[in-house]
């Protein structure tokens, strides 16, 4: 747990301080989830609307919050749950099949207006979304965020095992796109 | 990072650049509107019926209906105009009268008879029932004993 995480939480739960601390903590996490959501979902807009909804939720069912597992893990988890939620009314609603949504990203990822990446970057994109989206996900979680197996296993409700299996595969993947594509 | 490199040399050699960027001053308002939508939240009146409830809804509808119609059209009638329902009733009763009366019309002579003869009628019960004594009188009134006498020899 981080420090302060405790202190944050015991005012979070309390009538007189909740505002406040519901304050401090959307200041400290809101970058962080705001990438985690972003790279599952692409799209801005769409991030905005889940990374709003997490927060929400993190509002309404803090007084659950047990602390059995630390603060920054209970709030990744939040906002991926919501991210794939998400994925999954989109899929319903263009009637996709369940495991793929990745024309819809790859939508999205072509007509953001705020990718900022050189012709590499888009490429290594274009790579991650042909990953399955529970390897998508662990893929991200860490190769930019670096985020420990441990922590990721609690996130993902996956053993560490797995994690690591689901990291490799995905690696060798991306790296064969990378090898077949001309750049 | 050296578990990378064995399996995706290519990939290894990349930089980890953010390659997405968000609108101006995102993060600087974001905590405002998420304070306006939580404003809004707190308005909406929680839920608080229970699964139960909700699932029994439609059910208890439909059953205040018919209460809702019991209560506006049978009971006014009852109270109101009690010898509406009770004609209603005599009416029904007459047209069973009626309907037996057809059937025993529509019946030939001889069906007729022998429905009135079939065992467990009255009248073979009555004949069934005569003791000695009635006997006697009932001969000593309507036969002579010059007939009686007569019957005996023979």
């Amino acid at each position: 747990m981080e420090a302060g995480d405790h202190e944050l939480i015991m005012e979070l739960k309390q009538e007189n301080t909740r505002d406040l601390a519901f304050h401090r903590l959307v200041k400290q996490y809101e970058e962080r989830l705001y990438w985690h959501i972003r790279k599952i979902v692409m799209n801005h807009e769409d991030t905005d609307d889940i990374l709003q909804n997490t927060f929400i939720k993190v509002w309404k069912n803090i007084d659950n919050f047990r602390e059995e597992s630390s603060l920054f893990t209970w709030l990744y988890r939040i906002a991926t749950n919501e991210s794939i939620t998400f994925l999954n009314s989109k899929k319903r609603r263009s009637l996709l099949p369940l495991n793929d949504v990745s024309d819809y990203l790859m939508e999205n990822l072509a007509a953001d207006p705020y990718f900022e990446g050189d012709k590499i970057q888009m490429k290594l994109q274009h790579a991650i979304l042909q990953l399955p989206e529970k390897q998508r996900i662990v893929f991200n979680m860490k190769y930019f965020d670096e985020i420990k197996y441990e922590d990721m296993s609690v996130i993902l409700n996956t053993s560490v095992g797995a994690l690591k299996a689901s990291y490799h595969h995905a690696a060798k993947k991306v790296e064969e796109f990378l090898k077949n594509s001309d750049w | 990072m050296e578990e990378l490199k064995k399996i995706a040399p290519k990939l290894s050699k990349l930089k980890k650049e953010q390659p997405f960027g968000v609108p101006e001053k995102y993060f600087d308002d974001f905590s405002a509107r998420l304070q306006h939508r939580l404003e809004t939240e707190k308005q909406v009146p929680p839920q608080n019926q229970s699964s139960i409830i909700r699932f029994l809804k439609p059910a208890l509808g439909l059953a205040a209906s018919f209460a809702l119609v019991f209560m506006l059209v049978y009971w006014p009638l009852k109270s109101f105009l009690p010898n509406y329902l009770a004609k209603t009733n005599t009416i029904e009763t007459i047209n069973e009268e009626d309907t037996y009366l057809i059937f025993v019309e529509k019946m030939d002579e001889n069906s007729f008879f022998n429905l009135l003869q079939e065992p467990g009628t009255e009248e073979e019960t009555i004949e069934g029932n005569f003791n000695d004594e009635e006997l006697l009188s009932y001969l000593s009134l309507n036969v002579s004993d010059y007939e009686i006498y007569m019957q005996t020899e023979n």
